[in-house]
C-alpha cells in the first residue's frame, strides 16, 4: 500500500485525461445545463437491450468511460426500470424478449419515455425481419426518440440525446 | 475426442464435428431420431435440445428434454423447418428448472433483465444461504434466428448479417466466414491485424470490469481509456468502430509508422498497469481461488479460448494456423477468477508483438472465390474458438450453421459455482465474458 501511494505521487493520475475535444466539451456542457434544467440534475436511464448484438451495449458502457464520462452531467444508467425516467432499448425485439421488454416498460413510473438506438430498432439494418422478431420497437411500445447507427458513436449518442432532452 | 458441434443439416441429416474428424448421421425421414451422446460429451445436451426445437428432430435416451429456444410463450412450432410469417404467443406453460430440493433450500432468480448495461438471460440459482449449490443458465432470449435469415443468400449478402451476429467479435465471424474463400496470404494478414485488434479491445474492456465488479473502480477507468484509444484505432483502420465491414478481400493500406507508436504505448502502459493491479491485496482477495474451473472437467466439458487456456488446456486455433507460425498461447494453471484475469493481461501482450509481426504486409486486392460446397471454418475469437458451417449451392446459402465459442462455455459456467457465494457470481461471469448475442443467434 505504502508502495501504492509513493507511485501515486511520484506519476500523477492516471486514469485521467488531459486531451480535450472543444465539441465534446460544448455538448457536455449543453447536456449538463438541459438536464439541470428539466430533471433537477438528476436523468436515470434504463437499458433494455432486446436481441441486439452488443455493439450498442458496448458503446452505451463506453459513455462511461473517462472519454465521454456521461456520470458527471448527471445522467445515470439505473439497475431497475422502477429507477428510470428514460427507457433505453436496443435490438431488433425477439419473440422471446418481448414480454419482458413490456414488462420492464410497465415498471417505468410516470412522466416515462422511450428512446431506441442502433437501426436494429426500427428493422432498417441489416438484420432482416423473420418471424422471430417482432419489431420494430414502436409497433410494441410508444417511442420518443430514435438513435440511428449501427451503433452510434458515443459522441452521436451525446448529441442525439441532447436534441431529445431539449424537445421534452 | 472434444465435440466441437454436433448439428442438423437438414431433417434427414445430423452432423457431428470432432476436433479430428466429422461425422454424418442419415436419419430416417418419416421419423427422424438420434441417438443422445450427451451422457459422454456434456456439452451436447444444448446442441441436441437446440436440434430438437428447431428440426423436431427426436433425441433418443436424452435426459434432458427440455425446450431450449422456445420459450413459455412459443407456439409449437419447429421455426427451422416450418413456414410462418407471425408467431402468435400460444397460452403460458411453465419452464421446469433444474432444482436441488432440501431443508432450507431456496432459490434465486436473476433476469433476463439485468441490473447494468449487459444482455438478458436467465440465471437460476439454487442458493444454501449465502452459498450457491446449483446454477442452471437459461438463455435464448435473444433467438433472432441468424442461421434461417442467412439462408437463400449469397456469401456477400449473408456477410452483412454474419458480421452482425455478435458485436465483440465481430471481426472473428467475418474471419472464419470467408476463411474459405480467401487465401492469398496478404490479405490474411491483414486480417490477422484487425482480429488481435479486436482480442486487445474485448480484453482490455474485461480488465477493467472484473476488478470493477469486485468493486475496484480505478482498473475500470484505466482500461477503459486504453480500450477506446484501440476501438478509435479500429475506426481509423476499417471506417468502423467494431470493425464491421472491415474484413472483405483486400489488404488496405494503413498507417504503419502510426500503429506501431500506438502499439509501443500501449505495451508500456499495460507493463505499468500490470505493475500497478498486482499490487493491490484487497483485490486480489477476491479474485484468486474464486469460481474454479478444473482442467478435467474443462476437458469433459470441451471448453474453449480463455475459459480453457486458464484452466491449463492450450487450445487455440492459431496455433494450427501456418500464418501464425509455431503460434503458442499464453496459459495459466489455477482454473480461477485471478488466473483468467492474468490469462487476459498475457494474451494482451501476445497480441501487441502479433500485430507486430504481422506489419509487413502489402496491401493488395482479389476476388473472392465462392464455390459450390459444404465449408467448415473457423477462427480464434476473444472468447474462444469459433465454428462457422456454410453450405453454398449454385452460389447461395442452404444451410449455415454457427458455433460461437459461448455455446460450449455456458454449459460449462455452472461448474465454477459450488462453494462460492452468489455475490461472487457477477465477478465469476464477467472473468469468463461470454456472449448472449452469439450463442443466441
Amino acid at each position: 500500500m505504502i508502495r501504492f501511494w509513493q507511485r501515486r505521487f511520484k506519476e500523477g493520475i492516471k486514469t485521467e485525461l488531459s486531451e480535450l475535444d472543444a465539441e465534446l466539451e460544448a455538448i457536455k456542457k449543453e447536456l449538463k445545463g438541459t438536464i439541470k434544467e428539466k430533471f433537477a440534475s438528476s436523468l436515470a436511464i434504463r437499458m433494455v437491450d432486446s436481441g441486439s448484438c452488443n455493439a450498442c451495449e458496448a458503446e452505451c458502457n463506453a459513455l462511461s468511460n473517462p472519454y465521454y464520462d456521461l456520470e458527471r452531467l448527471g445522467i445515470r444508467f439505473v439497475a431497475s426500470p422502477r429507477h428510470a425516467d428514460i427507457l433505453l432499448v436496443s435490438g431488433v425485439v425477439t419473440f422471446n424478449m418481448l414480454p419482458h421488454l413490456i414488462d420492464a416498460y410497465r415498471q417505468l413510473p410516470e412522466p416515462k419515455w422511450v428512446v431506441t438506438i442502433g437501426d436494429c430498432t426500427t428493422l432498417c439494418g441489416d438484420i432482416e425481419k423473420t418471424c422471430l422478431i417482432k419489431g420494430p420497437v414502436n409497433q410494441q411500445i410508444p417511442v420518443a426518440h430514435h438513435i440511428p447507427g449501427c451503433p452510434p458513436d458515443p459522441k452521436t449518442i451525446m448529441e442525439d440525446l441532447l436534441t431529445f432532452l431539449r424537445s421534452i | 475426442m472434444r465435440l466441437i458441434a454436433r448439428f442438423a443439416k437438414n431433417q434427414n441429416e445430423v452432423i457431428d464435428v470432432w476436433d479430428e474428424r466429422v461425422e454424418r448421421h442419415s436419419l430416417d425421414p418419416t421419423t427422424p431420431t438420434i441417438h443422445s451422446i450427451a451422457k459422454k460429451h456434456p456439452s451436447a445436451v444444448w446442441f441436441e435440445r437446440k436440434m430438437h426445437d428447431e428440426f423436431g428432430i427426436e433425441i433418443d435416451g436424452a435426459f434432458d428434454n427440455r425446450p431450449l429456444l422456445r420459450h413459455e410463450h412459443f407456439p409449437h412450432i419447429h421455426p427451422m423447418i416450418q413456414e410462418c410469417k407471425e408467431l402468435t404467443p400460444a397460452p403460458f406453460h411453465p419452464y421446469p428448472y433444474e432444482r436441488i430440493k432440501g431443508e432450507g433450500v431456496f432459490e434465486v432468480g436473476v433476469g433476463p433483465i439485468h441490473a447494468g448495461i449487459i444482455e438478458p438471460g436467465h440465471f437460476h440459482f439454487s442458493q444454501e444461504g449465502e452459498a450457491i449449490l446449483h446454477l442452471e443458465v437459461r438463455h435464448f432470449y435473444k433467438y433472432r434466428g441468424i442461421e434461417r435469415m442467412c439462408e437463400g443468400k449469397s456469401i456477400e449478402e449473408a456477410l452483412r448479417i454474419v458480421e452482425k451476429i455478435s458485436g465483440n467479435e465481430s471481426i472473428a465471424y467475418q474471419i472464419a466466414f470467408l476463411r474459405p474463400f480467401i487465401e492469398d496470404e496478404e490479405i490474411r494478414k491483414y486480417h490477422a491485424i484487425l482480429l488481435e485488434l479486436e482480442r486487445l479491445i474485448h480484453h482490455l474492456t474485461d480488465l477493467g470490469f472484473i476488478p470493477n465488479d469486485a468493486g475496484f473502480g480505478a482498473a475500470l477507468a484505466f482500461c477503459s481509456i486504453k480500450a477506446e484509444e484501440c476501438r478509435r484505432m479500429m475506426a481509423n483502420i476499417t471506417g468502423h468502430r467494431f470493425g464491421f465491414g472491415g474484413v472483405r478481400a483486400e489488404a488496405k493500406p494503413i498507417d504503419k509508422k502510426g500503429l506501431e507508436n500506438f502499439l509501443n504505448t500501449l505495451q508500456s502502459d499495460l507493463i505499468w498497469f500490470q505493475e500497478w493491479i498486482t499490487d493491490i491485496p484487497s483485490l486480489w482477495d477476491r479474485l484468486d481461488g474464486t469460481g474454479v474451473l478444473q482442467k478435467q472437467e474443462a476437458l469433459r466439458y470441451g471448453c474453449v479460448g480463455i475459459v480453457a487456456r486458464a484452466s491449463g488446456i492450450a487450445i487455440d486455433r492459431r496455433m494450427s494456423d501456418p500464418l501464425y507460425k509455431n503460434f503458442t498461447p499464453p496459459t495459466q494453471q489455477r482454473g480461477d477468477v485471478a488466473a483468467r484475469f492474468l490469462q487476459r493481461l498475457d494474451e494482451c501482450f501476445a497480441s501487441i508483438d502479433l500485430i507486430r509481426s504481422f506489419l509487413d504486409y502489402r496491401p493488395t486486392k482479389s476476388e473472392l472465390d465462392v464455390s459450390d460446397g459444404e465449408y467448415f471454418s473457423f477462427s480464434e475469437s476473444s472468447i474462444g474458438e469459433l465454428f462457422l458451417y456454410t453450405y453454398v449451392e449454385n452460389g447461395k446459402i442452404v444451410r449455415f450453421f454457427a458455433r460461437d465459442p459461448s455455446f460450449v462455455n455456458w454449459q460449462a459456467l455452472h461448474l465454477m459455482m459450488p462453494g462460492n457465494i452468489i455475490a461472487d457470481f457477477p465477478l465469476i461471469n464477467k472473468s469468463c465474458d461470454l456472449s448472449y448475442a452469439g450463442s443466441d443467434l
